[in-house]
């Protein structure tokens, strides 16, 4: 019993800050149906303003007041207004890429504002936080402990004070059962939710100023993993509960200290700790879902919004119209019943942004195999390789609409696999990349089978859970990541040809590039694309029809974790050597926010995608650290413009270039007509007038 | 209706959504090529029996026989697979899919046949006879000239029809059809009925249908049965089932 209360008592600080992002998840999710993930990216801001106020002689408290009371509620709000009240009933994918978005680029925006980093560990909010103040049976309580505990139980009261005796409360608890229901009975729900806002800001605010003084450093690294519990005790409050969500944040805290405690010390322990939010969400995730129906209003949904609606479809009606109709029958259809449709797009109908493109991809591979110096072609075969994994994302979420926050994790693991097996077992390079694809759709399928029966936002934490076993349990292994030493990858040869060099390199990142564009497309456009299609829109009509849904998501999530671990592979063979930094779960969410920004419908996209976060990383990691800070910026504000226009900003463009280009025709036709007479009055007697135009 | 030409059968179908029962021992039987019609007052317990049937949700207690097989633990694509075709309450159609798109997309998954590996060898294209079961079917219901438009742009009547035809898929043995004029105007309703009287006759479909509006119920079915409070009213001919009391007082609300 003493040793148990030596493990639970310095859990008790973690479990309260948990709880507290647990029940601020939990309050924004039920009051604006938004899972804000950059909650952890929050707190962190606040945390920093806190510390930094500090270290300009405030007081403790001032700045505690400041930060928490303050700047908290200030960032929320202003997200709320920008960002999460445009995308309150958009799709999942919508609702979750600007919140990962934000969670990178948050803190990097904040620590621009701030100046410098703070150098001094943060100090706790009130009182001594290394003295003793109390033992509980043997176990010594710190002033922190003490702190962080009395904090919580504080902002618990006045919670359970607001929730039980006051008007707001009371629409608030409505809000969270029902917002339509609570709408139709003449609430405000808007105003309501924008107060659920503030309070859920304020907790992450506190979470943040509470944890800052646990950690000797202020690293934004700490409170995405603080995120990532508050995610697993919101799972464990089903989305919905906060007395659960309160009970789930302080049980996970406790809990993975006893764990720790418990197991002997060494890779296991370490690993198993951070992983058991995997598991809590494995668990909990099924139950949560069930919960989520019980809006006794949830049947009648509105329609969906234009954003939804130009989201959700990987061929929308709108690209129909616009000649794109691979998916129609149109053509057999014609040929076999000899019947020609009136105002039917022709399918030979070309865009003629995509001739552009083939235009500008062909001067870039012919440059790069001529004059580009040897740096630039690096970073375009950086391109390259990530086009593959941005493919890979394209056939799951661009197609199939699941999301997956572990798709960097199915990279390394192809690359690293590769590597292994070149350097354990000699098999040649090439083979190990495929070796890589199958082993990373092998895991693919281990992870498919128990968490594909959800969809949409818990199937996303649960790959994000994932992604983060991967980074603990997986990389840390020697047969597989090899820790912080990393594996080498060589590069390959087959018989007398070596791909050594640059540029025939590049040339096979290439043919692989073209490969898995070419299974995308195939797949996209053959019957499993319009299986994928019916799914997206309607998963009770697409089984209702006779498709196996569940076994056509294990298909193509192992199909898309495979092509990306062989864009792994590539990757690895490239650069040489992977290390496990490469492909953290941090990664994964970049690579989706940011082919989803691009353009997660079309193989161009993938492609475009690849340059750019190519060379965005050649300009983190080489510009000085003022301009590296700025790319941050940018990102932050792409990923304000995707709410803007979720189809990406390929699709933007080429639907514009194609109005653009219309308008000009049409212009052309009116300036100078087909027939058109000298004369001052055309009028009817054209045929009389074919005079001028010719000389 | 039960023996040699009986096509589903269920006995005892009961469920219970925590203290409330849904169902209560629910027995029905279509047979071959037959028309029942399921009326009631609303929460009477229609469409969790249709969820039952079709696998939506699993019963408490009951089983359900089709054909000469057990299905109450199939899956609903299986169920679909074997035979059933479905159509909503609450329309749910394919977003940016055209009509014929449905058509085809709910043919190749009726019949199984479809592999991956083919869409990779660019082999994955529909069969002469698949389409011409598409073009079939799209005459039969009137959306020949519909065919290469998406269905978003289709008004609600159409939009039924879609839903109907994309049950009708895969040559299935019974249609369950959830309310099928619901938020159509007469005429459509009128249409709604004629078609599927067309179709009864030519493809010899049984068919179940849950409806509020009468006419329609009465225009196609051959039997009725009533539910209310989760268990069965009254069963038989459509004017004895809606000339009797007792019926009249729980469903149409009138004391006779």
């Amino acid at each position: 019993m003493t040793q148990f209360l030596d493990y639970a008592v310095p859990g008790v600080p973690f479990g309260c800050v948990f709880a507290l992002m647990a029940v601020g998840l939990v309050l924004t999710y039920k009051a604006s149906g938004v899972f804000n993930l950059a909650f952890g990216a929050q707190a962190f801001v606040s945390a920093l303003a806190y510390v930094s106020l500090i270290q300009d002689d405030w007081p403790r408290w001032a700045a505690g007041v400041i930060a928490v009371l303050v700047i908290g509620p200030f960032v929320g709000v202003l997200l709320d207004r920008l960002l999460f009240r445009r995308i309150r009933t958009a799709s999942p994918l919508v609702k979750l890429v600007p919140s990962l978005g934000l969670l990178v680029a948050l803190p990097q925006v904040a620590l621009i504002i701030a100046g410098a980093e703070p150098d001094i560990p943060p100090p706790a909010i009130v009182g001594n936080a290394q003295r003793v103040y109390l033992h509980l049976g043997s176990v010594p309580v710190s002033g922190l402990e003490l702190s962080i505990s009395a904090a919580t139980v504080v902002v618990v009261g006045v919670l359970v004070v607001l929730f039980r005796f006051t008007p707001v409360g009371l629409e608030m608890r409505a809000v969270v059962e029902s917002p339509r229901m609570t709408e139709l009975a003449g609430v405000n729900a808007g105003r309501v939710s924008a107060f659920a806002w503030i309070l859920s800001s304020i907790m992450a605010a506190l979470a943040g100023v509470l944890l800052a003084p646990l950690y000797s450093q202020l690293d934004p690294q700490n409170f995405t993993v603080l995120l990532v519990w508050g995610v697993a005790g919101a799972v464990i409050g089903r989305f919905s509960s906060l007395p659960l969500a309160l009970v789930g944040g302080l049980a996970l805290g406790v809990g993975q200290q006893v764990f720790a405690g418990y197991l002997p010390a060494g890779v296991i322990a370490n690993g198993l700790r951070p992983s058991l939010p995997f598991v809590v969400l494995l668990v909990f995730l099924p139950l949560a879902r069930q919960r989520q129906l019980d809006d006794p209003l949830s049947v009648c949904d509105p329609p969906s919004s234009a954003v939804e609606r130009s989201a959700s479809g990987y061929r929308s009606a709108a690209t129909v119209a616009a000649g794109d109709d691979a998916h129609s029958v149109g053509l057999w259809h014609r040929r076999l019943v000899g019947r020609d449709v009136d105002g039917a797009p022709g399918l030979l109908t070309r865009r003629p942004t995509a001739t552009l493109a083939w235009a500008v991809g062909l001067v870039a591979i012919v440059s790069a195999l001529t004059w580009v110096p040897p740096d630039w072609l690096s970073t375009m075969n950086q391109g390259v390789a990530f086009a593959i994994i941005f493919l890979s994302l394209t056939l799951l979420t661009g197609m199939s609409g699941q999301i997956s926050l572990c798709q960097a994790s199915f990279a390394g693991l192809g690359g690293f696999m590769a590597g292994q097996l070149a350097n354990h077992v000699g098999l040649p390079v090439v083979l190990g990349m495929v070796a890589g694809g199958l082993l990373a759709a092998g895991l693919g399928v281990l992870v498919a089978i128990p968490t594909l029966r959800l969809a949409g936002l818990p199937l996303a934490l649960a790959t994000l859970a994932f992604a983060l076993l991967a980074d603990n349990i997986l990389f840390p292994n020697s047969w597989i990541g090899n820790g912080a030493g990393g594996v080498t990858v060589p590069r390959p040869s087959a018989g007398p040809v070596s791909f050594a060099a640059a540029k025939p390199f590049f040339v096979l990142s290439l043919v692989v590039l073209a490969v898995t564009a070419g299974v995308v497309k195939l797949v996209g456009d053959g019957t499993m694309g319009r299986y994928l299609s019916a799914v997206r829109s309607s998963e009770l009509a697409a089984s209702a029809s006779g498709v196996d849904v569940y076994r056509l998501r294990v298909l193509v999530f192992a199909l898309s974790a495979g092509l990306a671990g062989v864009g792994g592979a590539l990757y690895g063979s490239l650069e040489g050597s992977l290390s496990p930094d490469s492909f953290g779960y941090q990664i994964s969410a970049v690579l989706l926010v940011v082919v989803a920004i691009v353009g997660l419908r079309s193989i161009a996209g993938a492609v475009v995608a690849g340059v750019v976060y190519a060379t965005l990383q050649v300009a983190v990691t080489t510009l000085p650290s003022r301009f590296a800070g700025l790319v941050a910026v940018l990102f932050g504000l792409a990923t304000l413009s995707y709410t803007r226009h979720p189809e990406g900003f390929l699709d933007y463009l080429g639907a514009r270039t194609q109005h653009a280009l219309a308008r000009h025709r049409v212009a052309r036709v009116d300036a100078h007509p087909p027939v058109a007479g000298p004369g001052p009055a055309p009028g009817p007697v054209v045929p009389a007038a074919p005079v001028g135009e010719g000389a | 209706m039960t023996g040699a030409g009986a096509l589903l059968v269920a006995s005892g179908i009961s469920k219970q959504y925590g203290g409330i029962v849904a169902l209560d021992h629910v027995d029905l039987a279509v047979g071959t090529g037959e028309a029942v019609g399921i009326v009631g007052p609303n929460g009477a317990g229609k469409t969790t029996l249709f969820n039952c049937l079709f696998g939506l949700e699993d019963p408490d207690e009951g089983t359900v026989v089709f054909g000469d097989r057990r299905i109450d633990r199939l899956p609903v694509w299986r169920r679909s697979r074997l035979g059933i075709g479905r159509t909503f309450q609450r329309m749910e159609l394919f977003e940016g899919m055209t009509v014929a798109d449905h058509l085809l997309v709910a043919e190749q998954a009726a019949s199984g046949t479809v592999r991956v590996w083919r869409d990779f060898l660019h082999r994955g294209g529909p069969t002469p006879p698949e389409l011409h079961h598409v073009e079939a079917v799209l005459d039969l219901l009137g959306l020949a000239d519909l065919a290469d438009r998406p269905v978003d742009a289709l008004d609600l009547g159409h939009a039924r029809l879609v839903e109907l035809g994309r049950a009708m898929m895969g040559s299935p043995r019974l249609l369950m059809l959830d309310e099928p004029s619901s938020g159509l105007d007469v005429d459509d309703t009128a249409r709604l009925g004629r078609i599927l009287d067309e179709t009864r006759r030519s493809t010899g479909v049984a068919v179940v249908l849950v409806e509020h509006d009468l006419s329609l119920v009465e225009s196609t079915v051959d039997r009725l049965v009533v539910l209310n409070f989760g268990t069965v009213l009254a069963t038989g001919g459509v004017a004895e089932v809606l000339a009797d009391p007792e019926v009249r007082r729980a469903y149409l609300g009138t004391t006779a």
